[in-house]
């Protein structure tokens, strides 16, 4: 909301923040002095918040080249006895996972912070991955915050909690609270940082059992220091027999749930600390309950782990309903997607058999109806005048006019909506960063059995530097034959724009040596073109021609990302001359709307032509390029 | 009239497109790379201007000396022409094949006005590409025949829609097959092209025309030296390069003869104003057909101006010729006939075949 509250120094007063500006206002008030992430949503606006205010604060930010650096990056910092934080999505501990188990094993010493950004129901992300589950398979202690508040206080304690116990901390956060806005009351900012020092006497080693057994003693420390946290709380009678085990976002469910059923006499425990388990507050509540409901989001990690503490420790049986009992569900199933009021309260209805109906003015179909035609139908797409579009028109064409069936294989960025109509269903596989290169190569070296058709993969600037290189390499070293084209916008779209290492300037706006793709190829010894994605005729040639080449070869794709391009500028107008365009007689079958589809270019039914949208257009000019008639008309070309 | 679904399905998903160009910039799906033709995003318009123009689609040679000659013809080896010579260019441009004479007659057509451009296939043997030449400069550089399938029709609808009228053509059988169809109409009303688009057809004599493949086997047999001049004499094809010269056996290049050549019924192009071909006698001269009054009317001229030396065609000559190009016609009739309703093959009347059979049998005799 505001990058003015996140720096305000008045202790005590409320201002209203997003989650993700309130995690970067827990860091300063902790005093982090080193910050790295690599941008993903949910999260993607910590790093962002803090890098605009690093100048006003003694604080080192950067977007780092993929999460394990950023992760590694930080983790220096720490060693050196300052307080850093680390920011990623789930995804991002994937890629950070061997250095975190291993910093999990070795420790850390000045406080150090993980925020992990989960995404129930994958609104912005491939799968909407539970990383707790990871946390716990590598030592590591979570807390989750159930409101922007939260947010904000349990980043500021997590540094705390992480010097105290020489080991980084985990934040889980989800998109509903990253992405919420509230007011929070701002805390104590200028902590004094220390001066950061390595000697020859420190060492950070990850090595022999003996600290393994180390870290289960910091986690038992941790769930002490759990029992007693104010980040879990109770409300309800004293010795329930029926209680609700909520977290995150869902603990603002479950109240809401209990109070649209009226139900009286159900405690409430809302766990802050979801590892390891505060057992002795746990087992306080869960020993007069008959009936225990869990409330979380997105696998049943808490509930897993208190009902086997519950076997262990309570001698007779709780019926306890969640996830693997089937009742705590929404429309996907059990442990899949978000959890909401509606569906918490129609899950406490079932358990506790009253009656609940789903409010029905305010009902959806009603809501739907009343909208009607006024809701414009949106699918998923490419931006007006975005490359992309260009680009995957063209090597669509090229793969059709080479005609020996290849196969188009996918990553992770604005582009891999080119699985979907928008990018003309080009995609085959999508996975992670980088995924689409490694598979590439391996479907490339199956030509020893007989596999012959082209390979191309299609891979971003971001992801290229992120996580491209190593397959690339690989790929050279044994010679696997395929196309990779680098959709180089100049930026990590995606997420907002992003700063990479592709670019002049870092997270902090400081001039960069910029990384140049064509210098790192040329070191790989692959051979590449560049070319612009706009001139698609050319671009269909030049696709042609390297398909029917042999060996590793990358095309870059070059042009940067329109919203970026068009910023602070005059648009191109774009329109289409009625007199030119003939409609249905054309022939084209409404090409520029129905099949090119750039979300400017529509269809006027009633004039029976298709129309320039110009408060959506961008000014790109490439449906002009491609109109059969030439009636698309771009009046000052500024692209 | 059906449209692209059909096209895909009856003649480019069967190999028998000829890369000729017609259907390439009628509409954002037909594209072309090198000799490639490919529809390359279903259209999903039930009738297409793309299956009507196509020259290997419904095409009845009956309807169609009518309609370009105006009576049936009494030649069912070469078509309907007024005149048949040997000739050759005064001044031969660097690099024309034999006598040179269609660069000249197109360099004097447009020198003289009665065309505004031509569509020629330029570049080289290994990588030829379509031309729209304005100047005889231009035209000059596209001199030598190419012998792989380039879709340079695809010129004339870039032209039309630039609003060029007079456009002369230099095509193959089915290249002027396919502008015959365009010109019959075979666009929807308001995409109808101006009827002074055309201002001359040379066609070419044309057996076969070679895939991309060629390039390949060039390149290896060559070891990658360039290539000044390729032919294909009755000895077997051939190349000159800087340091020597190749020849090959015929069956050497065979598998690399276009699919859709095998059912082509026109080896001399009948349906064009002038056709020219080589003498298989004297590498100094070309054949020469007169076919329409456009036709004679410019050889006139060229002969007037000295731009051409013209003889007679040897009368010995004739039949063979005429042989060669029943024969091409009868084995395409077998295929045919091995493969029932197979597309790319024109309709032929009953009263054709008849006379054909005749004509053939003669020959034989």
């Amino acid at each position: 909301m505001s990058i003015a509250g996140v720096c305000l120094e008045k202790p005590g007063t409320k201002v209203a923040l997003t989650g993700n500006e309130a995690i970067a206002r827990g860091a300063l008030e902790a005093g982090v002095a080193y910050a790295a992430s690599y941008p993903g949503s949910p999260t993607a606006e910590v790093l962002g918040t803090l890098s605009r205010l690093a100048g006003n604060f003694k604080l080192y930010a950067e977007w780092s080249v993929n999460e394990k650096v950023a992760m590694e990056g930080a983790a220096a910092a720490s060693f050196a006895g300052l307080r850093s934080l680390v920011v990623m999505k789930a995804d991002g501990l994937n890629v950070a996972l061997d250095f975190a188990g291993a910093l999990a094993i070795s420790g850390c010493r000045g406080g150090m912070v993980i925020v992990l950004g989960d995404d129930p129901n994958a609104h912005s992300s491939v799968r909407e991955e539970d990383s707790r589950n990871l946390c716990k398979a590598i030592h590591l202690p979570v807390l989750e915050p159930s409101s922007v508040q939260e947010a904000l206080e349990m980043t500021r304690e997590a540094f705390s909690l992480s010097e105290d116990l020489k080991l980084p901390v985990v934040v889980r956060c989800v998109t509903r609270v990253c992405h919420a806005s509230g007011d929070v009351e701002l805390g104590e900012l200028n902590r004094p940082l220390p001066v950061p020092d390595f000697t020859r006497d420190n060492r950070v080693i990850t090595f022999g059992i003996q600290l393994h057994a180390l870290q289960e003693q910091k986690l038992a420390r941790a769930a002490e220091w759990a029992c007693h946290s104010g980040f879990n709380s109770y409300t309800g009678p004293e010795n329930p027999e029926r209680l609700v085990i909520a977290c995150g976002p869902c603990y603002m469910h479950a109240l809401e749930a209990l109070d649209m059923l009226a139900a009286t006499g159900v405690g409430v425990l809302k766990l802050g600390v979801t590892w390891p388990l505060p057992h002795q507050l746990l087992l306080k509540y869960l020993r007069n309950a008959s009936e225990v409901v869990f409330a979380e989001e997105v696998e049943p990690f808490v509930e897993d782990n208190v009902t086997s503490l519950a076997a262990m420790q309570i001698p007779r049986g709780i019926k306890f309903y969640g996830k693997r009992s089937g009742h705590v569900a929404g429309p996907a199933g059990p442990g899949i997607g978000e959890l909401d009021p509606d569906i918490l309260a129609s899950s406490l209805a079932g358990i506790f058999g009253v009656k609940y109906e789903t409010p029905g003015v305010s009902g959806r179909a009603e809501a739907l109806e009343l909208l009607g035609e006024k809701m414009p139908d949106r699918e998923l797409a490419f931006c007006a005048g975005c490359p992309h579009r260009a680009s995957f028109w063209a090597v669509r064409a090229a793969l059709e006019l080479d005609g020996r069936g290849g196969i188009v294989l996918g990553d992770i960025g604005c582009y891999t909506l080119g699985m979907a109509r928008t990018g003309y269903n080009l995609l085959q596989t999508v996975h992670c960063m980088g995924a689409g290169i490694g598979l590439a190569g391996g479907m490339a070296n199956l030509s020893r059995f007989g596999f012959d058709r082209p390979i191309v993969t299609l891979v971003g600037d971001s992801t290229f530097y992120h996580a491209a290189i190593p397959a690339l390499i690989n790929a050279r070293y044994h010679n696997s034959s395929f196309l990779c084209v680098v959709l180089d916008n100049e930026t990590t779209a995606m997420t907002g724009h992003q700063p990479h290492p592709g670019r002049s300037v870092t997270a902090m706006g400081e001039p960069a040596r910029t990384v140049r793709m064509e210098e790192l190829l040329q070191g790989v010894g692959l051979p590449y073109v560049v070319q612009d994605p706009y001139d698609v005729e050319a671009t269909i040639d030049v696709v042609c021609n390297m398909l029917g080449q042999e060996g590793p070869r990358v095309l870059i794709l070059r042009r940067t990302c329109v919203l970026a391009a068009v910023r602070g500028k005059q648009k191109a107008r774009v329109y289409v001359d009625q007199e030119k365009c003939i409609g249905d007689s054309c022939g084209c079958g409404r090409f520029c709307s129905r099949v090119f589809a750039c979300p400017a270019n529509v269809w006027d039914a009633a004039g029976g032509k298709a129309r320039i949208d110009e408060a959506v257009c961008n000014g790109c000019g490439v449906c002009a390029s491609l109109c059969p008639q030439g009636a698309i008309v771009v009046e000052r070309a500024v692209l | 009239m059906p449209g692209q679904e059909l096209l895909v399905k009856e003649i480019m998903d069967r190999g028998l497109c000829s890369s000729c160009g017609m259907c390439v910039g009628l509409c954002p799906y037909i594209k072309t790379a090198g000799d490639r033709v490919r529809a390359i995003y279903p259209c999903g318009i039930e009738e297409g201007a793309c299956y009507g123009v196509c020259p290997k689609t419904s095409l009845d040679i009956s309807e169609m000396d009518m309609f370009v000659h105006g009576r049936e013809r009494e030649d069912h080896a070469l078509g309907i022409y007024s005149g048949i010579y040997y000739a050759r260019a005064t001044a031969r441009a660097d690099g024309a094949q034999y006598g040179g004479i269609t660069t000249a007659l197109i360099g004097l057509a447009l020198r003289e006005g009665l065309i505004s451009s031509a569509i020629l296939t330029g570049g080289d043997i290994m990588n030829p590409r379509p031309v729209l030449a304005a100047t005889p400069g231009e035209v000059n550089s596209c001199a030598g025949s190419k012998y792989t399938g380039v879709p340079t029709l695809l010129e004339l609808n870039r032209a039309a829609g630039r609003g060029l009228t007079g456009i002369g053509l230099v095509g193959r059988p089915c290249q002027v097959a396919a502008v015959r169809k365009l010109q019959r109409g075979k666009l929807p009303p308001e995409r109808t092209y101006s009827d002074r688009l055309v201002g001359l057809m040379l066609g070419l004599f044309c057996f076969w025309s070679l895939s991309s493949e060629l390039y390949g086997f060039l390149a290896r047999e060559t070891k990658g030296e360039e290539i000044i001049k390729m032919d294909i004499p009755l000895e077997g094809p051939g190349v000159l390069t800087k340091t020597g010269s190749r020849r090959w056996r015929v069956d050497e290049i065979r598998p690399f003869i276009n699919k859709s050549c095998n059912y082509c019924f026109d080896s001399t192009s009948e349906w064009a104003d002038l056709s020219v071909g080589s003498t298989e006698q004297d590498p100094g001269w070309n054949t020469l057909l007169v076919r329409s009054g456009q036709g004679r009317d410019l050889v006139e001229l060229a002969a007037d101006r000295g731009v051409l030396e013209i003889k007679d065609y040897p009368a010995g000559r004739l039949p063979v010729l005429r042989k060669a190009a029943l024969n091409k016609k009868m084995r395409v009739l077998a295929l045919a006939e091995k493969e029932p309703g197979n597309g790319g093959c024109p309709a032929i009347p009953d009263k054709y075949l008849r006379e054909m059979n005749v004509q053939w049998g003669g020959i034989n005799r």
